[in-house]
């Protein structure tokens, strides 16, 4: 007889089928790739072994790109997490025209990063943009700063726009976790602390911590695999200033014609983010998630 | 059966007997450009469909900073893909790749070596590979030195004739108070940034290979190796502002507020265009400076893909919509030229009436014949764009002072050599 319990396996089926295609198999053909050497201009696509992966490792540009990718995760991640809470809180305040604010709060969730970036682009634009304006006017400079060909400002430029546009997703979250406390806890610390920076630390934080640390592991994972801003800000330059690993996938394959090597990245890439979530939940309590 | 009955069954076996006939002879191309003026593509596919039924285009387009890789993915891919926008830069590796086929596989015998004599020389150099013809000019044209002659004017200062001059000048703007005079397209992941690299270098004279395609650019007596120089100095004297585009550009000369720049020349008609820029008129084309004021002249073309080249009808059909899109009597290209002011690779249309009075009113024509007659094309090989993404972040290094014109020098002469080898022994 046919019962849910007999086969479950075929019952599953059509679930696993298309998670299994749509995941599996590029995930499969990738590392097939990495461990063939695919490059377009030569014939054939003979097993190479490792050899891709050493040829990217001992490549100029590794190292470089791996440090900034690391900067860019250890410094972009935890600003977007607190810019989040600090303007969910403020958000969660009653104030007039809040709808409004959240609303602009939220735009950038929408728009597409290559979008945000061409719109940063034009923020730091050294004859129109928005920010020479400010401070040329302000007597803070004296003439207008190219921010996307300096190699340090444009790594701080495009840290800037990735951090603009995942600030709002971290705003959602922390309120969906702020409006899980409850309201009777809230008016109790109310009444018994005036300090608000003492309410927050030992009543709302220990509240919405377990969203923080999600938020900080899906923040950290989307600052290593940034690329969209940094493709449409500063094409990973000038030079190697603003290339991260991510991006160098992209350029190997497409620019390099070099689809072995570039499957090689991505997998480093995979490697690197495995280790950071792994490691980001190991440092975190055990009761993290836990039954209060 | 019911008359009436009988009546439908008749109506629909008729259909059903012509409807197929008709849909066995329609041909739908797909057909892939970079988003430059849609409309009129669209426009001029309209007017082909209407001289070719049973042909339909369909019209799929892609930026041109994406437009290289949207392409190796629809090759890749295996996605129907008929005829192209191909550029001088990808296409020997894409004609190695087996992506795109020779035109004399598509068109009747004797008609592409007709065509091939109308066009300019280093346009068909361009659309050449391993001796065929793969394509045919969509438009050609050569990167430019222009420069704001009002400004040059009120400041009294001559035009200048050699980069020490461009660099003297640019001083004295500066010292009348003009911010950054140099206004330049510093994109490293554009293909346009290394060619108008080498179009400077051309206009000092300056060869970058040898005559068996070595790398000779990194001595220091090589122009390429001296105008690297002069772009660092520039750079870090504060005279060059850095743009990311031509688009930018186009706002940014419009300002008033920079004197040079080195773009294509339908960028010119654009800063020219009294309808959208403010100081449309003030500005000129001028030689590329240097001794020789020579540059690079480059096409952009309509190739016909190998999966379309295969198939005997679609062949026939890509052929007929290139060669009403490039061929004679060179109303597409013409069109283009005068609405848009794109350059031309085919030359009977240099003494086009129509021609001449439109880019009259942007351009100085005896200028632009003599650029024109000087320009030279570019050394492009199959791993030219594999080299060229590999040296245009060590250009942009060096520009901004990261880098040291020798380290960049040497390294990118190193790897084209080593590429080279490795393609020789391939």
């Amino acid at each position: 007889m046919w019962t849910l319990k007999r086969f479950p396996f075929i019952w599953l089926l059509p679930a696993i089928l298309p998670v299994a295609l749509v995941t599996l198999y590029p995930v499969g053909h990738a590392l097939w790739t990495s461990l063939h050497r695919v490059m377009l201009l030569f014939p054939g696509e003979p097993f190479v072994g490792l050899d891709n992966f050493v040829r990217v490792v001992t490549s100029n540009y590794f190292i470089v790109a791996l440090e900034n990718s690391a900067t860019f995760t250890v410094v972009a991640a935890p600003i977007a997490v607190a810019l989040g809470v600090a303007l969910a809180l403020f958000l969660q305040r009653r104030f007039l025209g809040r709808g409004i604010v959240r609303s602009i709060v939220l735009l950038p969730w929408v728009l597409p990063g290559a979008i945000s970036a061409v719109l940063w682009t034009w923020v730091f634009h050294p004859s129109f943009g928005l920010l020479n304006g400010i401070l040329l006017e302000l007597g803070i400079l004296e003439r207008s700063v190219s921010f996307l060909a300096s190699p340090g400002l444009a790594f701080l430029s495009v840290l800037v726009a990735h951090v603009w546009t995942q600030v709002p997703f971290a705003v959602v979250l922390t309120m969906a976790a702020l409006a899980g406390i409850n309201t009777e806890t809230m008016e109790a610390a109310e009444l018994d602390c005036r300090s608000s920076w003492k309410r927050f630390r030992y009543v709302v934080l220990p509240e919405i911590k377990a969203m923080i640390v999600v938020l900080l592991i899906y923040n950290a994972l989307m600052a290593f695999t940034s690329y969209d801003v940094v493709y449409a800000m500063t094409g990973g330059g000038p030079g190697t200033a603003t290339t991260l690993l991510a991006f160098q996938i992209w350029r190997e394959g497409f620019s390099m014609y070099d689809f072995g090597a570039g499957a090689a990245v991505a997998f480093i890439v995979v490697l690197i983010s495995a280790l950071l979530i792994v490691a980001i939940t190991r440092a975190l309590p055990s009761d993290l998630f836990g039954e209060r | 059966m019911s008359m009436r009955i009988f009546a439908a069954a008749a109506v629909v076996a008729g259909a059903a007997m012509t409807v197929p006939a008709a849909q066995a002879e329609d041909i739908t191309l797909e057909f892939v450009v970079w988003n430059y003026s849609l409309d009129t593509i669209q426009d001029n596919i309209a007017k082909f469909e209407e001289q070719n039924p049973g042909i339909k285009v369909n019209l799929t387009d892609y930026t041109w900073p994406d437009y290289q890789d949207s392409l190796v993915l629809r090759f890749r891919g295996g996605t129907q893909t008929d005829v192209i926008y191909g550029g001088q830069d990808w296409l020997p590796a894409w004609a190695a790749a087996g992506w795109v086929a020779p035109l004399s596989s598509v068109a009747p015998a004797g008609s592409v070596d007709a065509l091939a004599g109308d066009i300019a020389g280093f346009a068909l150099s361009d659309v050449t590979y391993g001796g065929e013809v793969y394509g045919l000019p969509y438009y050609a044209d050569t990167i430019s030195f222009i420069y704001n002659a009002k400004v040059l004017d009120e400041n009294g200062i001559d035009f200048p004739a050699t980069w020490d001059e461009v660099m003297a000048a640019s001083e004295a703007l500066r010292a009348a108070g003009m911010d950054r005079p140099i206004v330049y397209e510093y994109n490293q992941e554009l293909p346009n940034f290394f060619d108008a690299f080498v179009a400077q270098a051309y206009g000092r004279g300056g060869e970058l290979f040898d005559d068996e395609g070595r790398a000779i650019f990194d001595d220091p007596d090589n122009a390429a190796y001296q105008h690297l120089q002069w772009l660092q100095d520039a750079f870090s004297k504060g005279l060059i502002q850095p743009e990311p585009h031509e688009s930018n550009i186009i706002t940014t000369m419009n300002t008033g507020q920079h004197a040079f720049t080195v773009v294509y020349n339908y960028v010119l008609a654009a800063m020219n265009n009294p309808g959208e820029q403010p100081l449309a008129g003030d500005f000129a084309l001028g030689r590329m400076p240097g001794d020789a004021n020579s540059t690079l002249g480059f096409a952009k073309f309509y190739a016909v893909t190998s999966t379309a080249a295969e198939d005997p009808a679609r062949a026939e059909a890509a052929w007929k919509f290139v060669d009403f899109m490039a061929g004679a009597p060179y109303g597409v290209a013409k069109r283009w030229a005068v609405e848009k002011g794109l350059g031309f690779g085919q030359l009977p249309l240099l003494t086009d009436q129509d021609v001449i009075t439109a880019w009259n009113d942007w351009i100085d024509m005896e200028t632009l014949a003599a650029q024109v007659e000087t320009a030279k094309a570019g050394m492009w090989t199959e791993w030219t764009g594999v080299w060229s993404a590999y040296f245009r972040p060590l250009l942009a290094q060096a520009i901004v002072g990261e880098a040291t014109v020798d380290e960049v020098m040497t390294a990118g002469a190193e790897r084209w050599n080593t590429l080279r080898d490795q393609f020789a022994s391939r």
